[in-house]
């Protein structure tokens, strides 16, 4: 039967505000001195209520208890990846649960296809920077490109529509266009520094 | 302009976990071009990590019965901190990693203008697909399955595809309409989702541009045709073969793992 009597109204006093702030100053400190102590407070808070997430979604104690175990592990190995400006310890956290748990299922499935939840989530991914680009339809489209590119000094033109456009090398650029190749790393320099200039008052 | 998006519930069920590997790729997919659904699925996740990690332990955390007791349950969480914590963070275990890398935001102004160069150069291979001559970007979620895909072939028309291989279950295929390709009238037996990448095509019912997420269970016949001057680029997904419905357009049906929906 179910005992819906709070038990632990202790602990349940922490504004989940207050919370996210203090469990983000204490994975800045595992990231930052590996602290043992800081990443006890994470643990004792999340790991609970993982594993009655885990439990519902798994059904089974033990694999409930390798999904906990394996979620905190990459909160303890991987701290240096969460970033507080992205979202809250939870959101991170949740994320990676999530994450282990769409690969065990599609273990546990048997299921072949070969998509795995680095994929779809790239959470923990080292260069989850360069992975956050802005979404294609807020990126610069090509004709904003092409009209910028019409722009360009004539010289400076010609080069970076041999290199980028024709595929060519800079000393093939060089040689057709019978100049030193610095001259054509110049103005590969130049062209590309005038273009990302006039991208960002583009903005 | 993006006007198919996946249901609200499907990407509910994608932050969930709950789609299929299939599906949750092709949601993925749409939400790198689709900034509307990318911000929906950041506050879903959001909403629901909240719900299910901010929650006091008292309230529905425990579990059934012996909930006066679930001290009984309680696993051993302190050898579980203990065992984690002598493992190495990442940052170690992988030594080549440079912990404060440079940005990139002043990349162009570097004095080096080679590695310039070629970084463009090499992340536009990977990050692309390229069919006679025309260059196509794909979205972040696709970019690891360019390894992974076949070689161009020539269907009937303008029609080309190249096969993606997801593993056994779906068949994936980037398939290419040149500008007034079409695909035969055909129907469906199973589920079918396709995600246009670059150009534009219509199929008498709708018409449907770069982005556009669509699903089809077999209710409709139609006949996908572009007249967009480039063309059109999809990535599309079926679990069952399609079937085409009329005249010589039927010797296609051995190859119709192949088409649109």
């Amino acid at each position: 039967m179910l005992v819906g009597i709070p038990l632990e109204q202790s602990k349940s006093t922490i504004k989940p505000k207050e919370c996210a702030v203090e469990m983000s100053d204490y994975l800045v400190e595992v990231a930052q001195t590996r602290s043992k102590i800081a990443f006890s407070k994470i643990f004792n808070y999340f790991a609970p209520r993982l594993r009655s997430y885990a439990l519902k979604q798994m059904g089974n104690e033990a694999l409930a208890m390798e999904l906990v175990q394996d979620t905190m592990s990459n909160v303890w190995q991987k701290a240096h990846l969460f970033n507080a400006e992205k979202g809250s310890p939870s959101t991170w956290i949740f994320t990676i649960a999530r994450n282990i748990r769409f690969d065990m299922l599609r273990k546990l499935q048997n299921r072949k296809e070969d998509v795995c939840s680095d994929d779809l989530w790239p959470v923990l991914c080292e260069q989850t920077a360069d992975l956050n680009e802005a979404p294609l339809d807020e990126q610069v489209t090509l004709e904003q490109i092409g009209y910028l590119f019409e722009s360009l000094p004539v010289k400076q033109k010609a080069v970076i529509e041999a290199i980028y456009i024709d595929g060519k090398s800079q000393q093939e650029v060089a040689d057709e266009l019978v100049i030193p190749l610095g001259t054509v790393k110049s103005r590969t320099r130049l062209a590309l520094q005038r273009l990302k200039g006039m991208l960002q008052t583009n903005d | 302009m993006i006007r198919f998006h996946p249901s609200a519930q499907q990407l509910v069920s994608f932050v969930d976990g709950n789609l299929s590997p299939a599906v949750s790729l092709m949601v993925s997919a749409h939400c790198d071009m689709c900034s509307t659904c990318q911000r929906f699925v950041e506050q879903e996740t959001e909403r629901l990590a909240g719900s299910l990690l901010e929650g006091s332990l008292s309230e529905g955390f425990l579990l059934e019965e012996n909930g006066s007791k679930s001290a009984d349950f309680n696993p051993d969480y302190s050898t579980m901190i203990a065992q984690i914590t002598q493992t190495p963070s990442s940052l170690e275990a992988d030594s080549g990693f440079k912990l404060h890398a440079t940005s990139d935001k002043n990349k162009f102004s570097s004095s080096n203008t080679v590695p310039v160069v070629n970084t463009i150069a090499n992340n536009s291979r990977e990050s692309a697909i390229e069919l006679d001559g025309k260059v196509f970007t794909l979205p972040r979620t696709l970019q690891r399955y360019i390894e992974k895909t076949g070689s161009w072939s020539s269907l009937v028309g303008k029609l080309w595809q190249a096969p993606v291989d997801l593993g056994s279950q779906g068949v994936a295929n980037f398939i290419y309409m040149g500008k007034g390709g079409s695909v035969p009238e055909h129907t469906h037996r199973g589920t079918e989702y396709t995600l246009v990448l670059n150009g534009e095509f219509s199929d008498g019912l709708n018409s449907y541009d770069s982005g556009d997420f669509i699903f089809m269970d077999g209710q409709n016949t139609h006949t996908p045709r572009s007249d967009h001057s480039q063309g059109c680029l999809v990535f599309t997904i079926v679990d069952q073969p399609l079937h085409f419905t009329s005249g010589i357009a039927r010797l296609l049906n051995p190859f119709s793992h192949l088409f649109f929906r």
